[in-house]
């Protein structure tokens, strides 16, 4: 292996991982510089690995690793601290923000705005708000990042939108100023504020959700999202 | 050249062990015609008997011979106490402790959404209903302290509570006998904001 392909010092998020071998893991890693990748973790299933207390998921840490493959082998982790751990229904949550990434970001593409946006949203989890602005300017910023161009402040026309106007969102169209009431619509004003990242008025807040969740589940079409399933069964017991 | 398929069907059906690849699959198989047949015969019946014999505790999860198990059954333990642990080597591990005399639940594994595993896949009702089952005072949550862990921990005790019992949690921390010094951060850290009074 080059020296070139040693890279160090990484921020990085833990998203998922999978057993490998008797001893080892392969992460799925979100960093900030080198994106979404595969990190051979070697031994880290080992009794009295140090590892065993460094890779843990929505912990902030800094990695190294070497090789030039698809699957990169891990030189170093740290845990750098700083976020509390997820508890109850914000780690719920915390595990739907990952299947997003895991199910929408291409790999190896670095996108270090939507990598803040996440931190941002997982440090929100990590302080209990299960309901913060953070998740919807995550879930805009992963749907501008993975190219889906919906523009929150025109109208499918170009025309710019009002906020006294009510608009429904239609897929493969956009949104269209909309006078009666049926089915599920939102104020201009809601859309202007997501377009001005601006979550302080409380519908924005509740309208928002709706319509960031069509447009989610509008891109992950037939890829059923399994931490929403286990979520809306644990809710139901 | 082809293996004879007896050999390849072997080396097959070795690679369902956890950790098991092609290469130790091979290994093993070779291992076991060349050097330990006899090995090899006492494993095969092993497990044909093991699968013919064994079931789930109708009171715990946990493998058994009979309906429900001894442990169970015993009237030496107490029907209070109920801890709930992911994997049969858990209980094997609260059992080494010497300071439990309760009764316990196998989960046999543990919340993970990212893997589609949630309260039907670890069938959750059948829990509720043995914690209900009248006698049980108190249940103890001695999930791992993972993230999924931890998961399965705080919708357990929020179910648990709904159904009026007293749920508690295994304490986390520094290790006994350990040095701060040799503790990771994130152990350390989490045993801060957990502090108590002293
Ligand atoms: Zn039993």
């Amino acid at each position: 292996m080059s020296a070139k392909q040693r890279i160090d010092g990484v921020a990085a998020f833990l998203l998922h991982s999978h057993p490998y071998s008797e001893t080892s893991l392969v992460l799925d890693v979100f960093s900030r510089e080198h994106g979404r990748l595969p990190i051979l973790a070697r031994g880290a299933r080992r009794p009295r690995s140090a590892l065993r207390g460094t890779l843990i998921g929505f912990q902030l840490l800094e990695l190294g690793w070497f090789g030039g493959g698809e699957v990169k082998t891990l030189a170093k982790a740290e845990w750098c601290g700083g976020i509390p751990l997820l508890k109850g229904r914000c780690l719920l949550l915390g595990y739907y923000l990952n299947e997003l990434l895991l199910k929408l970001l291409p790999r190896e593409d670095a996108h270090p705005t939507l990598f803040d946006s996440y931190a941002e949203a997982i440090g929100a989890l990590a302080n209990g708000a299960d309901d913060a602005p953070e998740l919807r300017r995550f879930e805009k910023a992963l749907l501008k990042e993975i190219g889906y161009g919906l523009s929150f402040g025109h109208d499918a026309d170009g025309a710019p939108v009002e906020a006294q106007q009510r608009y429904g969102y239609f897929i493969e169209r956009g949104l269209i100023a909309i006078d009666d009431a049926e089915g599920f619509t939102l104020s201009g004003k809601t859309l202007l504020d997501i377009d001005a990242d601006d979550y302080s008025d409380p519908r924005t807040l509740s309208e928002s959700k709706i319509l960031m969740r069509q447009l989610v589940s509008h891109q992950l079409g037939d890829k059923p999202l399994q931490s929403r399933r286990v979520f809306i069964d644990l809710h139901e017991l | 050249m082809a293996l004879p398929s007896s050999l390849e069907e072997l080396i097959e059906a070795l690679r369902c062990l956890p950790g098991v690849g092609p290469k130790s699959a091979q290994r093993m198989a070779y291992h076991l015609l060349q050097h330990n047949p006899r090995g090899a015969t006492r494993l095969s019946q092993a497990l044909a008997t093991a699968l013919d014999t064994l079931r789930r505790c109708e009171r715990c999860n946990n493998f058994t011979e009979s309906e429900v198990c001894s442990r169970c059954q015993s009237s030496k333990r107490d029907a209070t106490q109920l801890c709930i642990v992911e994997m049969p080597i858990d209980l094997n591990t609260m059992e080494q402790t010497h300071a439990y005399n309760g009764l316990y639940y196998v989960l046999m594994g543990r919340l993970s959404p990212l893997d589609g595993i949630g309260p039907r896949e670890l069938a959750f009702e059948r829990l509720l209903s043995r914690a209900s089952d009248g006698l049980v005072k108190e249940v103890i949550l001695a999930t791992n302290f993972t993230n999924e862990g931890e998961a399965t921990a705080h919708y357990l005790s929020e179910m648990l509570h709904a159904r009026g019992i007293k749920v508690s949690r295994i304490a986390r921390g520094v290790p006994v006998g350990g040095e701060l010094e040799y503790t990771d951060a994130a152990t350390v850290a989490q045993a801060f904001i957990e502090r108590r009074d002293y």
